[in-house]
């Protein structure tokens, strides 16, 4: 896996790393993919239906009204909060 | 001491919850520094829940697990603890609710020891890619205590608690369960609430017990297991009483043994341990019976491809704005996001979230990911095959005993090393770790009993066979 292909990952996981460490992870990532490969192997198709036999949908909760978790613990966590979560300016 | 034992000595008033809170603590003042099992250390709340506990004792309305020091993973959710999951991401984590499990147990009146260490995000065997504390082997302070549930087994194994709550997304209790000399259990998928478990893989991840012993495995299963209407995978079968076939006779049981799992890669000090272990269920009057898992092969590839899928989708949650890290260096909304997660996340994570992104992007989709979740119904297949014609399926635990730290290096190396605990997960099957023998430089060994879908019973009830003629040997601390 060449250090194009990394930074593309990079870029579809919200990651940024130095051109060391895209060095690095090139190397390990060809071996990772190397081992991942073994699949290729073998002939087998996956078969949709089969995972889903389970599913009914009379399981499913309730749309019922609850109480909600109070805002100050919802925020609790928050590094920047106005009692709301804040972030950078988005649009001018 | 055993859970069992504590109840009576609780209930008898020998001894009092928090006299023997006390005792755990002053285990864990002794021992932890050199240890590192726990990354947060819950004293102060620990003697006040013991307090509570002894008042519903002397009330006689003690449950099974009234008044007992427990040590909790520290990925499951803790109202008002910290919860780091071993990253820098969580660091100063709170959580404003509880994980299921730790309503169910708190409504028992447990005691809370504290939080271990894990693999950051359980994603390790070894415990070293935690951010906080890398836990070390109790055994030999020079090895990996395994992973990820590492702080737990080790805390178990050297008397930093009497049993702990770990989870299991691939090996994570029953590997470091046989590392460190104890019982680990990972229950059906489905069997316990994921609720409050901080996600890693969510069609994997079990939370379980890890004790000294299959019986107090049992004790907590009881405890935690059931139907959670926050949890949709959650399983509305009833919940037996998992200690019930504990005692039983293991005669005439047929006790499969896969060729693939005794193979080359496979340690010869445990092969022949477990294989001497097969002999003993023989000699019980169990049969053995030789098969085959030719998709072991593939096992490991189809895990981490699905694993990391998952991975990637679960952790993108981590933006550092409504909690975790947030980087003090960004000027935009896309920076922000990039500079936190950067920061945040350890090595390992980030490979796993690269794997998860490259698998499920346009044009590897198909080869990789959708390929591995048809691996994923051949696995299945071939244990229901096996299952068909057996009760239980023996295994090691793990190709080798515990390595040193510096063996952690080589990520596909230690991908490979999970070829004995993954395809359960793949399959959602139940299966215990327990220790069967040492090596010559006295590292446990573990055997693992797989069992069908939702017999957890019968796997506890043919582990705890073996362990009523196996006496095992305490690390020396």
């Amino acid at each position: 896996m060449d250090t194009n292909l990394v930074n593309y990952l990079a870029e579809l996981s919200k990651l940024e790393f130095s051109q060391d460490e895209l060095s690095k992870l090139s190397t390990e990532m060809t071996d990772i993919i190397s081992l991942m490969d073994t699949i290729k192997e073998i002939d087998v198709t996956y078969d949709d239906l089969k995972d889903n036999h389970n599913v009914y949908l009379g399981d499913i909760r309730k749309d019922a009204a609850a109480p909600s978790m109070p805002t100050s613990k919802v925020l609790q966590n928050a590094v920047n909060t106005n009692n709301c979560f804040v972030v950078p300016k988005v649009v001018e | 001491m055993k859970l069992r034992d504590m109840r009576k000595a609780l209930d008898g008033k020998e001894i009092s919850s928090k006299e023997l809170t006390k005792a755990y603590l002053e285990n864990i003042k002794k021992y932890d520094d050199k240890l590192e099992c726990y990354i947060t250390v819950t004293e102060e709340g620990a003697l006040a829940q013991a307090e509570k506990a002894q008042a519903v004792i002397d009330s006689g309305e003690a449950q099974s697990l009234t008044g007992i020091p427990l040590a909790v993973k520290d990925n499951i959710c803790t109202e008002g603890v910290k919860t780091t999951c071993s990253s820098k991401i969580l660091e100063s984590f709170v959580p404003p609710y509880n994980a299921t499990v730790m309503e169910k147990l708190n409504s028992q009146s447990i005691v809370m020891l504290g939080k271990t260490s894990m693999d950051e995000f359980a994603m390790g065997g070894s415990t070293q890619t935690s951010a906080f504390k890398k836990t070390k082997n109790p055994y030999n302070v020079d090895c990996v205590p395994g992973g990820s549930s590492g702080g737990s087994a080790a805390a178990v194994a050297a008397d930093l608690a009497p049993a702990a709550l770990g989870s299991d997304t691939g090996g994570s209790i029953r590997q470091p369960s046989a590392f460190c000399g104890v019982t680990g259990i990972k229950p059906t998928y489905s069997r316990v609430s994921r609720y409050g478990l901080v996600a890693f893989a969510s069609s994997l991840d079990q939370i379980g017990p890890i004790a000294k012993n299959s019986y107090d495995c049992g004790l907590i299963l009881n405890a935690i297991c059931g139907f959670d209407p926050h949890d949709g995978t959650s399983s509305k079968l009833e919940v037996p009483d998992f200690t019930a076939k504990i005692g039983q006779s293991v005669k005439g049981m047929k006790i499969a043994l896969p060729k693939e799992f005794f193979a080359d890669g496979i340690d010869d000090e445990v092969r022949s341990s477990v294989l001497k272990a097969a002999d003993e269920y023989k000699a019980m009057g169990a049969e053995l019976v030789e098969c085959s898992m030719p998709s072991l092969k593939y096992a490991v590839p189809c895990y981490y491809l699905l694993a990391c899928a998952e991975a990637a989708s679960n952790l993108s949650r981590y933006d550092g704005i409504k909690y975790g890290h947030r980087t003090p260096k960004a000027d935009s909304y896309e920076e922000l996001i990039i500079k936190s997660r950067s920061e945040g996340f350890g090595e390992e994570v980030k490979r796993r979230i690269l794997l998860g992104n490259y698998c499920l992007s346009s044009g590897y989709y198909d080869a990789y990911y959708r390929k591995a979740l048809a691996l994923r119904q051949l696995i299945r297949e071939q244990y229901n095959a096996i299952f068909e014609k057996c009760d239980v399926i023996l295994t090691p635990t793990t190709p080798a005993v515990a390595y040193s730290p510096e063996k952690t290096a080589d990520p596909v190396e230690m991908y490979q090393a999970d070829i004995c605990t993954v395809t359960v997960n793949i399959a959602g099957l139940p299966a215990v770790s327990t220790p069967c023998g040492y090596d010559k430089n006295g590292m446990p060994i573990g055997l693992s009993i797989i069992g069908r879908k939702f017999d957890e019973q019968t796997v506890l009830q043919v582990s705890d066979a073996y362990e009523q003629g196996f006496m095992p040997v305490a690390p020396k601390l």
